[in-house]
């Protein structure tokens, strides 16, 4: 009987667990070590975020649906990881008692999702700065309950300034802080406190809609269209002031300073700003047989774990070398260890990056959330059964392979909410396959605004809810 | 290069009718695409 270590129970861990737990979890041992005992549904928290969905709606106990999957759950914070043959453990804190826990595995799948790295950026985030995030549960929510005092200050006739978007220079998770800033604009229009707020976008992207993937590229009619002139037309048609090619290098209270590509420094005031932080891999101690750090055969600079990618190519080779992008998710070091979701290192960014004559990189990090998260979750969970069964690894797409679908929210009221939805083939442009200037099959690529994209992501909400809670039939809803 | 939506696409986007024939496309489109993945 093998045992498998799943760390972290998000989009990623979750869905590995699920399949791993349905496919094999009677005859081996699954075991999920999250520090949280819930599973999370953030796409929802765009309207927590604005007071229009109860936070726990987003939200449900996990050991319930393990126990069904024959997935044996574990509530506590990994904190060492213990990579070497004969000897392969993970030790965690567990958060009821603070008692530490060994747990053994002979396969392992990191994937806690981020780290949100507030303190990249001096005075930014909700508990030690002066800015807000829907990237958490408890953030989400702090988030809603200032957006709504807000408003109250907006009812008194104060005129506000709003601030959404990326609060590092090499921020990702773009697609969220737009979907916040459409549904913030909505609610102040239903509200009739529009008037009395001056909303600005200001991110790091290298262009409008670039969402750190290069943008999103479609044919209509024969026509090439690009999502910087549709999210151009979005923003112009809503009121809403845009900065693009802003890294922000510091947050005071109601000041947020950024500094452009000339290297020129600005600073925007706020009275509130929801700005998305640095994505890190979490801090585990990666420590070997004879009690040395063994991380740089594991893990990036940056925490995220390496993975079977060409690694260290210059952003115009990696351009075009699609096949740079890992397509089993398994570290080259240690077979037995996968990584799914944002917990993989990229081998670069899918958006061109800049760096300024300050040296400031101001460059999106390639997205691994959501459906992407989802999806890579699978394949891993297939490969380790895999390996598993003594076969080598079989299953594997590549991000330049693969195909994603968001629905972006734009107001959620199912009859005069609106959404975008976002179709890209692949996910990182390849122009070997698709030999058009974007890299994209603009067959298969789609964008499209309007109510049923409510209609959809509504749909999305209660249909993925249904899927992570192992619901009959959720194997055939796609990730 | 288009720089606000029109009148006709705004109606669009909200003519009611029109939308739930684009739900419907939609729906299959993105199912379709998703489930490409589920081969591999």
């Amino acid at each position: 009987m093998a045992k498998i270590l799943i760390i972290g129970a998000g989009f990623a861990g979750h869905t590995t667990a699920l399949y791993l737990g349905s496919k094999i979890g009677r005859k081996h041992e699954v075991t999920v070590v999250s520090n949280r005992d819930v599973f999370s549904y953030l796409p929802s928290w765009v309207w927590v975020g604005v007071g229009h969905m109860k936070p726990e709606k987003t939200v449900f106990k996990l050991k319930p649906v393990y126990d069904r999957k024959n997935v044996k759950f574990v509530h506590a914070a990994v904190k060492e990881i213990h990579p070497d043959a004969g000897d392969q453990y993970v030790l965690a804190d567990e958060v009821a008692t603070g008692k530490e826990t060994r747990l053994d595995y002979d396969y392992m799948v990191i994937a806690p999702g981020p780290l949100l790295n507030f303190a990249g950026t001096p005075g930014l985030g909700p508990e030690n700065g002066f800015t807000h995030s829907i990237c958490s549960y408890p953030h989400a929510i702090k988030t809603r309950d200032a957006y709504l005092a807000l408003c109250e200050r907006m009812k008194k006739g104060e005129k506000v300034k709003i601030v959404i978007g990326t609060g590092h220079p090499m921020a990702t998770c773009q697609g969220a802080a737009f979907e916040y800033i459409v549904n913030v604009h909505k609610d102040l229009v239903k509200k009739g406190l529009r008037d009395k707020a001056d909303i600005l976008w200001l991110s790091n992207e290298p262009e409008l809609g670039d969402f750190g993937v290069n943008g999103v590229q479609i044919k209509r009619n024969g026509v090439v269209q690009k999502s910087d002139e549709f999210i151009k037309s979005v923003f112009n048609d809503h009121g809403i002031r845009y900065q693009i090619r802003a890294g922000v290098t510091k947050v005071e209270e109601g000041k947020i300073y950024w500094q452009d590509y000339e290297g020129e420094e600005h600073v925007s005031e706020f009275d509130f700003a929801m700005l998305i932080p640095q994505f890190k891999g979490q801090p585990f101690k990666y420590i070997g047989k004879d009690g040395s750090d063994v991380s740089s055969k594991l893990v990036n600079p940056a925490g995220f774990v390496l993975v079977d990618a060409k690694y260290g190519l210059p952003y115009p080779e990696l351009a075009n070398t699609p096949e740079a992008w890992p397509a089993k998710y398994q570290n080259p070091n240690y077979p037995n260890i996968f990584a799914a979701g944002i917990a993989f290192a990229p081998p670069g960014p899918i958006s061109k990056p800049f760096t300024n004559k300050n040296n400031v990189a101001i460059a999106p990090a390639p997205p691994r959330t959501g459906m992407v998260s989802g999806e890579i979750g699978r394949i891993v969970a297939l490969n380790v059964i895999d390996a598993v069964n003594g076969r080598e690894p079989s299953h594997s797409e590549r991000m330049s392979e693969m195909v994603a679908a968001c629905i972006a929210s734009m107001g959620d009221n199912l009859w005069d909410g609106s959404a975008v939805t976002i179709v890209m083939r692949p996910v990182v442009p390849d122009r070997k396959k698709y030999p058009n200037e974007y890299g994209r099959d603009l067959f298969v690529s789609h964008l499209e605004m309007g109510l049923s994209g409510a209609w959809m992501k509504f749909l999305l909400h209660h249909t993925f809810m249904w899927k992570f809670k192992a619901r009959p039939g959720w194997t055939l809803i796609p990730e | 290069m288009q720089q606000e939506f029109s009148k006709a696409e705004k109606f669009w986007m909200n003519f009611k009718l029109y939308q739930l024939w684009r739900f419907i496309v939609l729906n299959i489109k993105v199912y379709t695409v998703a489930m490409m993945s589920k081969g591999k």
